[in-house]
């Protein structure tokens, strides 16, 4: 099966062959069925490659063939089939199967239906690449077709201004990051001569260069995973990003794209560690960015954009895991959070279509009696979310601040605690305002209903895998099967897995999920018995709140500072081409032209003159010769 | 009594024909007189010939110069008269000053330097025309018949040039 | 006493710097092709006084003599029948007033 792995992007490439070429005029709405059907079929030979890997393939290169050999740069396409990647070809086909299903129903009526399965199987083409890549610039190719894919779903409903302006917004800042993860590929490639996985870490292992070089290459590499991943500073582009459909938020802006950063980080594990300090920042950035955009969700009324945030959140937390030494917690959490945020996205879309495209919560209440199956559905992942034991949030999030206590990073620990409490109160918040008390519009409670089957069976499924995820893969914490799996991988970077005492877990355990609770709690007490009520804190915060709806006023401040810099920038070289650049070509050839002029006044027609010409040459030509003969000119 | 004198005295008075008579040409008014000036200057070249001991080709000068050449001219006078006898303009205002200076610019020097040129002493006597004719019917065969079919040419070219197409002529006059 | 050859040469000189003005400066068609002549005369005037003062037998000067008068004469045919069938065209003979090829 890993011989065929090629296959698994195969299908999806042909999938969006044959919906852009065939779908607009014969396929129709049979191009959902098969986009469907080619990820499905990826999905199985996912699950089949996963299979082999656990049977004991545990590294494979599967090469394509040769791209680029140019003296020393030698570059394959060639896949490297390990641990890492079997995990996330499975996370990515799988959730990215569900998501296609659900599409079917929730874009039936768009009038860009082919467009969409193109764009989207072309997407799953890109990560496919991007996760089975055995080099960094193979993988750069893949990261590069992901940032298009997103910009062209974002801005999919580009009639309207601000989806094309979103799009615009996330391929830019998308852009700034591929600046830092192209200096950082460079960098690996003049230090070690190769842009192979394998040879790197092989060559790391002989002889480590100087420590700013690597701490040099990572932290590019970081950057270019923050623009991909929506760390700070470069993650106001996903909330934006919600203009798109919501399958195009559930797939790439919650389970696959934005985790290429995550896996890119985990990839290039042997690099992070031996540069030291990079890894502090990973883990330093990735704690910032929950805690942040764990308070801007507290306060949002959009529903996509409180899950929007809540992704940044999580993200951050992954990359926390990264950054204290735990990458198998960070894929752990990865894995289910794919889950359980795709579910809530989906959800999100179920309650949105069923509402004829109302997103304000402040327009809903009391659905949960109107769409049964999302309300169910909705308020397992939400459990999950709010890292609620059994569900798979739980186990994934505790082993990640497990892994920052156990390695001693105390504040790193306390803030991902605080976030978690935040992101119970803020889930809470948000289901209880659309499913439960009274339906603050009549109109449009009275016209909701529930999804079609082809939505909601993905539905159930998702909550299926977020309930037994993380007690499948993940029990007993710390040596459970994800452990045993990404091991080795996880050995060959020179990770050091601190195994804590049982005691520890259970106490570390038991915090989790006090902290989960008291937010449950909270929201409970300040929404279903208005104590406090929402209002009056918000009003009493008074300008704590104002920062927290306008999102810290970031979107402002790169505005005011960067953007209108390019611009200016932008401006001053235009003004540079036009006048300086332009104007010297113009005056170049109005100088021809009035040379060519002047040389016309010769041209008098009358012959007279012509012949004084001819009278005047002569007399040049003698004074010429006769200088010469006479020695004046010179022998 | 050596008559030494002679061939100076005559040199000068048929230098002084050659270059009045050819200024004249150039700043008469009438276009008839300069035609008749030109040929007299024709005919003190001929004179000059003769002093330098070439009488062939002054014989020569004196049939194709004066004789033929002198009558097309005039032919050609005729032809061309604006009616009456309007005065032209006689110089172009254009060009009067520039053209001037230039031809006296390289005239002048010219001149002077040209009477640097020395020659040894003449051979006695002689005339021209036995080795004129050697020269041309041997030596120069070739090129005596390419000047004839020159000759052939221009008289063709003249004719084409000069054709009426009568024919068309009174079609146009129909019209 | 003999005419030196300098003297020759300082007249042909003289005309043809003559006839050279008239071609600059009159304006008359027919009277150019005059000057034009004027010009060739001087020419053959150099050539003939090189000649005799300089060759004792071989008069390769004066055989040339003959070849411009040959094309002297042409020349004159053909542009006088140049000169008259563009005054047949339109009739003036001032060269100042063709100058249809101006620009």
């Amino acid at each position: 099966m890993i011989a065929l792995v090629w296959l698994i992007p195969a299908f999806p490439l042909a999938a969006f062959l044959i919906a852009g070429l065939f779908g607009r005029r014969w396929l129709g709405h049979w191009t959902g069925v098969i986009a469907s059907a080619a990820v499905g079929l990826s999905a199985l030979l996912s699950i089949g490659v996963f299979l082999e890997v656990l049977g004991g393939k545990e590294q494979t290169v599967v090469p394509l063939y040769r791209w680029i050999g140019v003296g020393d740069f030698s570059v394959n396409v060639a896949a490297l089939i390990d641990p890492l990647s079997a995990v996330m070809l499975l996370v990515v086909t799988v959730v990215s199967f569900l998501i296609f299903v659900y599409s079917n129903g929730y874009m039936a009526d768009d009038e860009g239906f082919y467009r969409f399965f193109a764009w989207l199987s072309l997407f799953v083409f890109a990560m496919l690449i991007l996760v089975m890549a055995d080099n960094y610039l193979l993988m750069f190719v893949g990261w590069e077709g992901v940032g298009l894919c997103s910009y062209l779903l974002i801005g999919f409903w580009f009639e309207r201004p601000e989806p094309y302006l979103a799009a615009k917004k996330a391929f830019v800042m998308n852009r700034i990051g591929d600046w830092g993860y192209t200096i950082g590929i460079i960098t690996i490639f003049l230090v070690f001569n190769s842009m192979n996985f394998l040879d790197v870490f092989h060559r790391l292992d002989q002889s480590a260069p100087a420590q700013n070089v690597m701490t040099i290459i990572c932290l590019a590499l970081f950057f270019g995973a923050t623009g991909k991943s929506a760390q700070l500073p470069l993650y106001s582009w996903l909330p934006d990003a919600m203009e798109g459909p919501t399958p195009v938020s559930a797939l790439i802006h919650a389970a696959t794209m934005v985790t290429s950063g995550v896996y890119l980080v985990a990839r290039s594990m042997p690099l992070f560690v031996a540069a030291g300090s990079s890894l502090e920042v990973v883990g330093v950035v990735g704690a910032i960015t929950a805690i942040f955009a764990a308070t801007i969700a507290l306060v949002q009324f959009d529903i996509k954009r409180v899950m929007a945030y809540s992704t940044v959140s999580q993200l951050g937390y992954m990359f926390l895991a990264l950054g204290v030494g735990a990458p198998v917690a960070a894929i752990f959490h990865l894995a289910t959070h794919a889950f359980f945020k795709a579910l809530l996205f989906l959800g999100s879309g179920s309650v949105i279509h069923g509402l004829g495209g109302e997103q304000d919560m402040r327009k809903m209440g009391g659905l949960r009696r109107r769409m049964p199956v999302t309300f169910w559905t909705m308020l397992v992942a939400g459990g999950a979310l709010a890292a609620l034991p059994p569900l798979a949030g739980f186990w994934s999030k505790d082993e990640v601040v497990t892994a920052a206590f156990v390695n001693g990073h105390a504040v790193l620990y306390a803030i991902g605690i605080i976030t978690a409490l935040l992101t119970a109160f803020y889930v809470t918040r948000a289901l209880w305002m659309t499913f439960y008390g009274e339906p603050r519009d009549q109109h449009l409670f009275d016209h909701a209903h529930e999804s079609p089957t082809v939505m909601t069976l993905p539905l159930i499924l998702l909550g299926v895998g977020t309930v037994a995820l993380g007690i499948a893969i993940g029990f007993p914490p710390e040596q459970g099967f994800i452990h045993r799996f990404l091991g080795p991988v996880v050995e060959a970077a020179g990770v050091v897995e601190h195994a804590p005492e049982l005691a520890t877990i259970l106490l570390l355990a038991a915090v989790s999920v006090a902290a989960g609770v008291v937010g449950i709690a909270i929201g409970v007490l300040m929404y279903v018995r208005h104590r406090p009520d929402p209002a009056a804190v918000a009003r009493a915060a008074g300008p704590l709140y104002r920062l927290l709806v306008n999102k810290y006023y970031i979107d402002e401040l790169y505005d005011h500072r960067i953007v209108e810099a390019a611009r200016a920038i932008a401006g001053a070289s235009w003004a540079f081409d036009i006048h300086i650049i332009d104007g010297l070509a113009n005056r170049l050839g109005w100088a021809l032209a009035m040379g060519g002029q002047g040389l016309r006044r010769l041209q008098t027609g009358i012959v007279g003159n012509y012949a004084l010409t001819i009278m005047a040459g002569l007399l040049l030509m003698l004074v010429a010769y006769g200088g010469y003969a006479a020695g004046i000119f010179g022998r | 009594m050596s008559f030494d004198f002679v061939e100076p005295v005559v040199f000068a008075v048929l230098a002084f024909g050659v270059i009045g008579a050819g200024a004249a040409v150039v700043l008469l008014d009438r276009i008839t007189a300069s035609a008749l000036l030109m040929a007299l200057t024709f005919l003190c070249m001929a004179g000059m010939f003769v002093l330098l001991g070439a009488e062939t080709i002054a014989a020569f000068q004196v049939l194709i110069y004066v004789g033929a050449i002198t009558v097309l001219i005039l032919f050609g006078v005729q032809f061309t008269k604006q009616g009456g006898d309007r005065s032209y303009a006689l110089f172009f205002q254009k060009q009067y000053p520039l053209a001037a200076a230039l031809v006296a610019a390289v005239a002048i020097p010219v001149a002077l330097f040209a009477f640097s040129f020395t020659a040894p002493a003449p051979p006695p006597g002689g005339g021209d025309i036995r080795p004129l004719a050697t020269s041309v019917f041997t030596d120069y065969a070739f090129a005596f018949e390419v000047a004839s079919v020159l000759l052939l040419a221009a008289m063709v070219g003249a004719i084409v040039l000069t054709t009426r197409d009568e024919r068309a002529e009174a079609a146009r006059r129909r019209k | 006493m003999t005419v030196p050859l300098g003297a020759y040469i300082a007249v042909s000189a003289g005309l043809f710097f003559i006839g050279c003005a008239g071609v600059l400066v009159r304006r008359n068609a027919v009277v150019i092709l005059m000057c034009v002549e004027l010009m060739l005369n001087a020419a053959n005037l150099a050539l003939v006084a090189f000649s005799r003062r300089f060759g004792a037998v071989d008069q390769r000067g004066s055989v040339f003599v003959i070849f411009v008068f040959v094309i002297a004469a042409a020349e004159v045919a053909v542009g006088l029948a140049i000169v008259l069938s563009a005054y047949r065209n339109r009739p003036v003979i001032d060269v100042d007033e063709i100058h249809q090829m101006k620009g």
